[in-house]
């Protein structure tokens, strides 16, 4: 065993053994790092999800786990989160994919829009969200206000469609980004494939479902995936805007693993949750990709 | 239907999509001019009669935002100052170095990823409560002094700079901290630009982790200041809404300055 090692050792040039050397001393600081901030707390929250309340307490083995198949409140936040999840994610591809083909037609002008349909997309959630629990409020809110200047029916948004709205207050937020990157994908077509579908007389619908919508797969399904990873994890939504209600209609999974962490200081429950969310993103990524891979062979 | 009318119907759509983004946040500034008399009538203000600049002036009394900005500032600041010093480090040693286990470990760096925040939120806070770091600058800062989209970002950027550049410098006899920093960290101006100006804003905006590592209202950032703040003072909309302006001001004037290494920047690196 010793000997393979070190003539492997004594082949490595001393270039080579500095070089490495080198490496390692400029690599050490950002290892430690990585080490510490990111792979020791998997390591943390696997054990602390064992654990029965806080983390002073007894072992409880896959108790919190199983637990939370029963549990209605981790179902039902689970269930709301999947909800907003998969609508914030269509939402961003209808409403991301329409604004980039629109604003594609080489227009004046399109740097002006882009940078408005940009802004919300810099803005803090706890902006975006302030502002729209102010916008949206029953009686001290603007559209309320407008809608009865105009003799029209005013409405609760929060409170009798509190999901629908958290899900359209964060499309106003992310479109503008989803759109960047949908251009990005349509400045990849060559133009030769329109300008030929138009001699074969293909309108513009046509062009639009047989050339850009195929073309745009790899986009459509990065953008798909980062849509349901961050639709998953949503949290300030919920926080800010409806604190999860009214009941419990838009507890989002991240703002219930919150306040079991933090509010009802259950450290081991929630860790158990947080895992079990994770495994559902993992999954959802890895079915997108294997989707993607599938499509990127037929083609 | 002709390229005309496809036109101006693509304008006509932009432009009712640009409202809708653009308008609330206007009406945001309009709000935090108005008078509470305003902020509370039951017709639609949409402009103040007279713009209440002292809202502004008001909202410094009634709650530390001094302080809330002064947090912003260090923490987003030291962070960004943190990842222009490691990332692009790092980026060079994967882009330009041959080592044992190199690919092993920039997949190691390259999955972090894939960790989400909620993953590292309550072991994160155990670990700053076990350092006494809760509720202090070291908690806010320390967790996120690096991350692997930077590095990754710098590594891409890096790679295609001319490795004939770094033996040259070798045979002159320069040290490799020498060459990184005389040779391969001046070429990096735009990309640098663009990873000081995302990870700033990215952290001038973050929400979850100071709400969670803080606790005195002394230690808090602005989003967080900001939405306890609204929260405890839910009447007060006019002056939420001027600090949502004063949150939002960094940002702007971030964009406004850098624009030229940000679109350069943003096109070098591929990003698009």
């Amino acid at each position: 065993m010793e000997l393979p090692k070190r003539t492997k050792r004594t082949k490595r040039s001393p270039i080579a053994r500095r070089q490495a050397r080198t490496a390692y001393v400029f690599l050490a600081p950002a290892l430690v790092f990585f080490a510490i901030f990111f792979y020791y707390p998997i390591a943390d929250i696997l054990n602390t999800s064992m654990l029965t309340g806080q983390r002073t307490d007894e072992f409880a083995g896959f108790d919190n786990y199983t637990n939370a198949f029963e549990d209605p409140q981790a179902r039902n936040a689970f269930t709301v989160t999947l909800q907003f999840a998969v609508a914030t994610t269509v939402g961003a591809i209808v409403l991301g994919m329409g604004l980039a083909v629109l604003i594609n037609q080489k227009l004046r002008g399109s740097l002006a829009f882009k940078l408005a349909l940009l802004v919300p997309y810099l803005t803090s959630i706890a902006v975006v969200g302030l502002m729209w629990r102010n916008i949206l409020d029953p009686e001290l809110g603007i559209l309320n206000r407008i809608l009865s200047d105009l003799g029209l029916p005013t409405q609760e948004w929060l409170n009798t469609h509190p999901v629908a709205t958290i899900v359209a207050v964060t499309l106003w937020m992310t479109t503008g980004y989803t759109m960047i990157l949908f251009l990005a994908g349509l400045q990849g077509i060559p133009d030769v494939y329109y300008e030929a579908a138009k001699v074969d007389g293909a309108n513009g619908w046509q062009r639009f479902r047989r050339i850009t919508v195929p073309l745009l797969t790899p986009t459509t399904l990065f953008v798909s995936v980062m849509a349901v990873i961050t639709g998953l994890q949503a949290f300030g939504q919920a926080y800010i805007i409806t604190r999860g209600g009214p009941g419990e209609a838009s507890d989002l999974f991240v703002f219930h693993v919150f306040e079991l962490a933090f509010r009802a200081r259950n450290f081991g429950y929630a860790s158990a949750l947080s895992v079990l969310l994770l495994l559902v993103i993992v999954a959802f990524t890895l079915v997108q990709l294997r989707i993607g891979r599938d499509r990127e062979v037929q083609h | 239907m002709t390229a005309r009318t496809y036109k101006t119907i693509a304008y006509v759509l932009l432009t009712v999509a640009s409202l809708i983004t653009v308008v609330p946040l206007l009406y945001t500034v309009s709000l935090s001019l108005q008078t509470e008399k305003e902020m509370l009538s039951a017709e639609s203000v949409l402009w103040p009669e007279t713009p209440q600049w002292g809202n502004y002036s008001t909202l410094f009394e009634e709650a530390p935002f001094g302080s809330f900005i002064l947090n912003s500032l260090v923490v987003a600041g030291a962070i960004a100052l943190s990842h222009l010093i490691f990332d692009p480090l790092v980026g060079y040693v994967f882009a330009k170095f041959d080592f044992p286990f190199k690919n092993t470990l920039f997949v190691a760096i390259l999955a972090t990823l894939m960790i989400p925040l909620f993953v590292r939120m309550i072991p994160l806070y155990v670990m700053m409560s076990d350092l006494g770091w809760l509720d202090s600058y070291q908690g806010l800062i320390v967790p996120f002094l690096m991350d692997g989209f930077g590095i990754f970002l710098m590594r891409q950027f890096i790679q295609p700079i001319p490795d004939d550049l770094i033996h040259a410098a070798r045979v002159d006899g320069a040290n490799e901290f020498t060459i990184y920093w005389r040779i391969i960290l001046p070429q990096c101006k735009p990309a640098l630009a663009v990873l000081g100006l995302f990870t700033f804003v990215f952290q001038w905006n973050e929400f979850l982790w100071p709400l969670v590592v803080t606790t005195s209202e002394r230690m808090r950032t602005i989003p967080v200041g900001l939405t306890q703040f609204s929260q405890e003072q839910f009447q007060l909309w006019h002056l939420t809404a001027a600090g949502s302006v004063i949150m939002f001001v960094p940002t702007a004037l971030l964009l406004i300055f850098s624009q030229r290494y940000f679109v350069r920047g943003i096109a070098l690196t591929g990003l698009k």
